[in-house]
C-alpha cells in the first residue's frame, strides 16, 4: 500500500487555508492535511502527533507566534527539525527570504494569487515525495513567474 | 544661559590719575566744563582700587608717578577682564616709551599726550576714545544678545527636528501597516474572482468580461499600494557605501533580462565610476529608468539604451566636464517615444502620468521615486526629450558623500 502522506499547514488566514485544502484535495486526495492557526498551535499539535507530518507549510505573519519564531523552535528540536519546512506567505521581502532560509526553511513561496499556480506547485511537491523534495524544489524555483526562492 | 552683563552701557566717566593735585584739578576742570563726568586718583594703587569698584570709559594716566608708574598701572589695568577694554591716554612730560604705543593693547585704545598739553588736542582725544569705548561696549552687548538668540533658535530647531523625526517615523509606520492591511483583502478579491472565472464562467463571455475588469482593477490597486509603500518607506537612515556602479547596472540588466529579450532591446553601458551610494536605492534608480526606457519604446523600432558617464566639476546638469572632478554625470538615453519638454516639471511628480493606463501600464510613481532617491544622494536629476525622438535622463551625483552629523541634544 502506498504510504499516505500528511502535511501540516500553519496559517491564520481561513480563506488561504480553505483554498489550500481544496487544491490539495484536487491534486492528491490521499494526502492528509492538518492545519494550525499560528505557531503556538502548530507546536502543540506536533507534540501530540504520531506520526509526525512529512512536510510543514508555514505562514509568517500570524498572531501569538509568528512563522520565524515557530521555525526557530522547530529547528531546535531534534525530532521536529527533521521535517522539511516550506515558508508559504504573502510576503515577498528579501529580508524575510534571507532570514527564513538561513533559519533552515527549505523553500520560500509567496502565495500565488491564482489557483493554477498553486496547483502546479502542490502537484510538483506531492509527486516528489518522499525522497525527491530537493530536486522538485529546484524545478519550482526555475519557474520564475512568482516568487519561489530556495 | 544669559552671559553676565558686564557690558552695560557705561556712564561716560573718566578717571584721571596723577600724583600732583594741581594737575588733577586742572584736568578735572577742563573735562567738567566740557560736560564729562570725572573721577580722580592720586596714585597707581588708588587708581586700581577705583577701577575695580567703578566703571570708567577712559583713563588719563600720568606716566611719572612715585610708587607704581603709569606703565605698570596700564599693564595691570589691561590684565583685569573688567577693564581690559578701557582706553588709556598717557600723560608724559618726556618722550613716551615706544613700547606702549606699538604694543597695541586689546582695545586698541592707547594714546599719549605730552605735557604741557594742548587742551583742544586732549579734548579731541578724549572725545574719540570715549566714543570708541561706547561703541566697543555696545558691540559686546549686541554680541551677547546674538549669542543668546542663536542658542534659543538652535534649541527650537533641535526640538522641531525631533518632532519631525517622530512624526516621520509614525507616518512610515502607518503607511506600512495600511498598505499591508489593504493588500490582504485585495488579494482575496483577485484570487476568488479568478476562481469564479475558471470554475463557473468559462463558457459565459458576458460575465467573463466584467470579471476581467474586476481582476485587472484589483491587480492595479495592488501594484499601486506596493509602489506607494516603497516610495514612503525610502529609508532615511540607510548608509552610503562606496559602490561600483557598473555592478549595479549589471544586476538590473539581469533582472530585466526577460523584458530586454522580448523587446529585442540592446543595452550599451560605458564604464561607470565607483561612488558613495545607498546600493539598494541606486539600483532602484537604474531599474526604474531602464524599465521606463524599455516600456516607452517605439512599436516598430527595437529599443537601444545607452548609459555613459563623465566626471564633472560642479553639481549642475550643465557643468563643464573635469577629468578628476568631484561629481559624476550619468546619462541614460533611449530611442523611444520621448515626451514633450513642457511636461518636464510634471514627470517627476508622484502620480502625474503622461499617458492613460490603457496606453501604457504604470502607477506614476517610478520617476518620483527616482527623484526622491537622487535628492537623498544630494544629487541633481534632469531630462531632455522630444516627442518621437527618445529621451535622455541625466543624473549628477557626488562621488564622495560626507555623512551629516545628526543634530544631537547637548548633555546637561
Amino acid at each position: 500500500m502506498a504510504k499516505q502522506f500528511s502535511f501540516l499547514l500553519v496559517d491564520d488566514d481561513p480563506d488561504d487555508t480553505f483554498l489550500f485544502g481544496e487544491v490539495l484535495r484536487d491534486v492528491a486526495s490521499s494526502v492528509v492535511l492538518s492545519t494550525a492557526a499560528n505557531g503556538h498551535e502548530a507546536l502543540e499539535q506536533l507534540r501530540a502527533s504520531n506520526p509526525l507530518p512529512d512536510l510543514i507549510f508555514l505562514d509568517l505573519n500570524m498572531p501569538r507566534m509568528g512563522g520565524v519564531e515557530c521555525l526557530s523552535t522547530l529547528k531546535s528540536n531534534a525530532e521536529l527539525s527533521r521535517i522539511p519546512v516550506i515558508i508559504y506567505t504573502t510576503s515577498s521581502q528579501s529580508k524575510d527570504i534571507e532570514e527564513t532560509i538561513q533559519k533552515g526553511a527549505v523553500c520560500f513561496i509567496t502565495k500565488p494569487s491564482n489557483i493554477k499556480e498553486l496547483s502546479e506547485i502542490l502537484t510538483t511537491i506531492v509527486q516528489s515525495l518522499p525522497t525527491n523534495l530537493e530536486p522538485a524544489i529546484q524545478t519550482l524555483s526555475k519557474k520564475g513567474t512568482h516568487f519561489i526562492i530556495c | 544661559m544669559l552671559k553676565p552683563l558686564n557690558y552695560i552701557c557705561p556712564s561716560a566717566m573718566i578717571l584721571i590719575v596723577d600724583d600732583k593735585p594741581e594737575n588733577l584739578f586742572s584736568l578735572k576742570t577742563l573735562l567738567e566744563i566740557n560736560r564729562y563726568e570725572t573721577d580722580t586718583a592720586a596714585s597707581g594703587e588708588e587708581a586700581l582700587k577705583k577701577i575695580l569698584k567703578n566703571n570708567y570709559s577712559l583713563i588719563i594716566l600720568d606716566v611719572q608717578m612715585p610708587g607704581m608708574d603709569g606703565y605698570e598701572v596700564a599693564e595691570t589695568i589691561t590684565g583685569y577682564s573688567k577693564s581690559k577694554d578701557i582706553p588709556i591716554i598717557f600723560l608724559s612730560a618726556v618722550h613716551i616709551d615706544k613700547r606702549f604705543i606699538t604694543k597695541g593693547f586689546a582695545s586698541g585704545g592707547v594714546d599719549y599726550v605730552t605735557k604741557p598739553f594742548d587742551p583742544d588736542l586732549l579734548l579731541l582725544k578724549v572725545k574719540t576714545f570715549t566714543r570708541l569705548h561706547a561703541q566697543t561696549s555696545e558691540l559686546n552687548r549686541i554680541k551677547a544678545t546674538l549669542e543668546q538668540k542663536v542658542e534659543e533658535r538652535t534649541r527650537e530647531l533641535r526640538e522641531m527636528n525631533k518632532a519631525l523625526e517622530t512624526s516621520n517615523a509614525e507616518l512610515q509606520q502607518y503607511a506600512f501597516l495600511a498598505s499591508h492591511d489593504l493588500q490582504e483583502p485585495l488579494r482575496k478579491i483577485t484570487t476568488f474572482s479568478r476562481i469564479v472565472w475558471d470554475k463557473f464562467l468559462a463558457d459565459r463571455p458576458g460575465a467573463e468580461e466584467y470579471l476581467a475588469k474586476i481582476i485587472s482593477s484589483s491587480e492595479r490597486m495592488r501594484k499601486l499600494i506596493n509602489d506607494l509603500l516603497n516610495y514612503s518607506r525610502l529609508s532615511n537612515d540607510a548608509l552610503f557605501v562606496s559602490t561600483d556602479l557598473n555592478d549595479l547596472v549589471k544586476d538590473v540588466e539581469t533582472d530585466l533580462e526577460l523584458s530586454i529579450k522580448e523587446k529585442g532591446a540592446r543595452l550599451e553601458v560605458g564604464p561607470l565610476p565607483k561612488a558613495d551610494v545607498i546600493p539598494g536605492q541606486m539600483r532602484q534608480v537604474f531599474q526604474n529608468l531602464l524599465s521606463n526606457a524599455l516600456k516607452f519604446s517605439r512599436q516598430d523600432i527595437p529599443p537601444v539604451i545607452e548609459i555613459w558617464a563623465e566626471r564633472v566639476a560642479e553639481m549642475k546638469l550643465d557643468s563643464a566636464p573635469e577629468s578628476d572632478g568631484p561629481f559624476v554625470r550619468i546619462y541614460i538615453r533611449d530611442n523611444g517615444i520621448g515626451f514633450n519638454e513642457i511636461y518636464l516639471d510634471r514627470i517627476f511628480t508622484i502620480f502625474q502620468r503622461l499617458h492613460s493606463r490603457h496606453e501604457y501600464e504604470g502607477t506614476g510613481i517610478g520617476l518620483a521615486l527616482v527623484k526622491k532617491i537622487v535628492d537623498r544622494h544630494n544629487g541633481v536629476l534632469g531630462a531632455q526629450s522630444a516627442e518621437g525622438a527618445g529621451s535622455t535622463f541625466t543624473l549628477v551625483l557626488p562621488l564622495i558623500q560626507v555623512p551629516v552629523p545628526p543634530i544631537t541634544t547637548p548633555h546637561g
